[in-house]
Parts: structure tokens; C-alpha cells; sequence
């Protein structure tokens, strides 16, 4: 199971959407891909986004306005 | 992870209070309290939100006779830096026909009230993202977003400009109004969204 981070630090929407999704299109099923944000819009499209599409994931506050979003391929 | 014990939450996705460390007891008591959270953390639904912002517009006509907007200030902002630096902005077409009011004797930004909703929009949004414990001082990524934002502004403050307004003098203030201007604002912002998106999906990201 590999593990891949997706720095989007700094990144608005919708951005870091679209490259979660890329990224995630690029592992294997199983991989996990941890998505580093601190735009709190992105907290709500992300997890809407793979709660959509079937993957599971997990949100962890690492800081004051900054997360981190741990999303498993599903499929 | 405490994931598993935020049960209680609709919508599941909101920041956890991080329990696990110690220093931060105290503060993540009384953050992680229920009512708080709905308040202060967590983001409203679009339906009190619109309320919300209805019952503010209507305090705002009855203040001050005229709806929300926010790009005209703007225009006048960059009217007076640009006068401030020896510019003369008050014979431009835009001021002399289309906002006299900009060349009335004695206006400034105390008298203008889009400029103080438009100061107390950043200040309002500082003292949410405080109270969320959501500020952060964001780092720039890179030139290349730096140039996006500087090219995006401008085209968004040049279309504010040709279109009387943004989506706030013109769809939320300008659709109830019954303007016309505010349907084709609405008709071309869709258009000019889906055409950004490309270009935005295509060379940004």
C-alpha cells in the first residue's frame, strides 16, 4: 500500500479538488493519498466529493485552519 | 484518530478538535461545544444563510436607501489611490456620467456606505475566522498564482465595471430589484464561469 501527500497549502478553491482528484486517479486501489489544505472550502468539496465517488477518507485538524484529508482509493 | 467519537455531527466533515493534545485542553472544551460550533465553526446552511443575508439587505435599504454592493466602491478605492499619487481620475467619462456622485463636493469614504460594508466584510471575516481558531497567514505558491490573481482581478474588475456590479450589486441586489441588467449579468457570468473553468482546468492547475 503506497502513501502519497498532495501539498495544495496555500490553494483555493477549486483547486485542490481538482488535484486530489488527479492525484488520486494516479494511485493504485488500496494507496493512500494524504491532501494537505488550509482553505476551509475545500474541507467541505473534497470529502463531499470522495463520499460521492466511494472513497473512503479522514480528516485530521494538524493546525489552526490547516488539515489534513486522508483518502483511500476505493476503486 | 478521534474520528470515531464525532458522532453527533450531520455533516461529519468539520475540523476536530484535536483532544489528543494536552495543552489545548482548556481551548477545546469550550470550542467543542455543540451551540459553538454551529455558531462559530461550523458553516451555516445555505437556507440561513440567505435569511440572514435578506434581513441584512433590508436593514441596509432602509439605512441607507440603496441594496448591497461591493465592486463600485472598489472603482472609487482605486480612484482616490490613484489620486493620491497625482492622478485625475474625476474627468473620467465613468465618474463625470455614470457615478457623479464620486464628483459631488466633500465625498469620501466615511460617506460612502459601500465602502464601509466593504471594511466590514474583511473585518467580519477576520473575527469569524478567528472565532472558528481557522486564521492562518496563507504562504504564496507560486508566480504563477500570483499572476493569475493579478490577471484575474483585473479582468473581474473591468467586467464589474462594464456589467454595473458583481454578483452582489447584481444578482442579489440587482435580480429583486426587478433590473434587467441583473437576468443578463446572470446569463453571462454562467457563460464566463464555464469558459474560466476550461482555461482554469486547462493552464492553472
Amino acid at each position: 500500500m503506497a502513501e502519497k501527500t498532495l501539498d495544495c497549502l496555500g490553494e483555493a478553491c477549486p483547486v485542490p479538488l481538482i488535484r486530489t482528484q488527479r492525484a488520486l486517479s494516479e494511485l493504485a486501489v488500496g494507496d493512500l493519498l494524504i491532501v494537505q489544505i488550509d482553505h476551509s472550502c475545500a474541507m467541505k468539496n473534497i470529502p463531499e466529493w470522495a463520499n460521492k465517488t466511494g472513497h473512503n477518507f479522514e480528516i485530521q485538524e494538524v493546525d489552526d485552519g490547516q488539515w489534513e484529508i486522508a483518502i483511500e482509493r476505493g476503486h | 484518530m478521534p474520528l470515531a467519537s464525532e458522532e453527533a455531527v450531520a455533516h461529519d466533515v468539520r475540523p476536530i478538535a484535536a483532544p489528543d493534545i494536552a495543552n489545548d485542553n482548556d481551548r477545546a472544551r469550550w470550542r467543542d461545544h455543540e451551540t459553538y460550533k454551529a455558531l462559530f465553526v461550523n458553516p451555516w446552511t445555505y437556507m440561513t444563510g440567505a435569511v440572514v443575508l435578506a434581513l441584512l439587505n433590508i436593514a441596509l435599504v432602509a439605512a441607507t436607501g440603496k441594496g448591497w454592493g461591493v465592486t463600485t466602491s472598489l472603482a472609487y478605492w482605486g480612484a482616490w489611490i490613484w489620486q493620491a499619487v497625482g492622478g485625475d481620475p474625476h474627468q473620467w467619462a465613468y465618474f463625470a456620467e455614470v457615478k457623479p456622485a464620486f464628483n459631488a463636493p466633500g465625498f469620501n469614504l466615511l460617506k460612502d456606505a459601500g465602502s464601509l460594508t466593504n471594511l466590514g466584510m474583511v473585518v467580519g471575516a477576520l473575527l469569524a475566522a478567528l472565532a472558528a481558531s481557522q486564521f492562518r497567514v496563507k504562504r504564496i505558491k507560486s508566480r504563477r498564482q500570483v499572476a493569475a490573481a493579478v490577471l484575474g482581478g483585473l479582468v473581474m474588475g473591468l467586467g464589474a465595471r462594464m456589467a454595473f456590479g458583481c454578483n452582489i450589486g447584481d444578482l442579489f441586489t440587482g435580480l429583486p430589484s426587478m433590473s434587467l441588467h441583473g437576468w443578463v449579468f446572470m446569463v453571462s457570468i454562467f457563460l464566463g464561469a464555464a469558459a474560466g473553468s476550461k482555461l482554469l482546468v486547462k493552464y492553472f492547475i
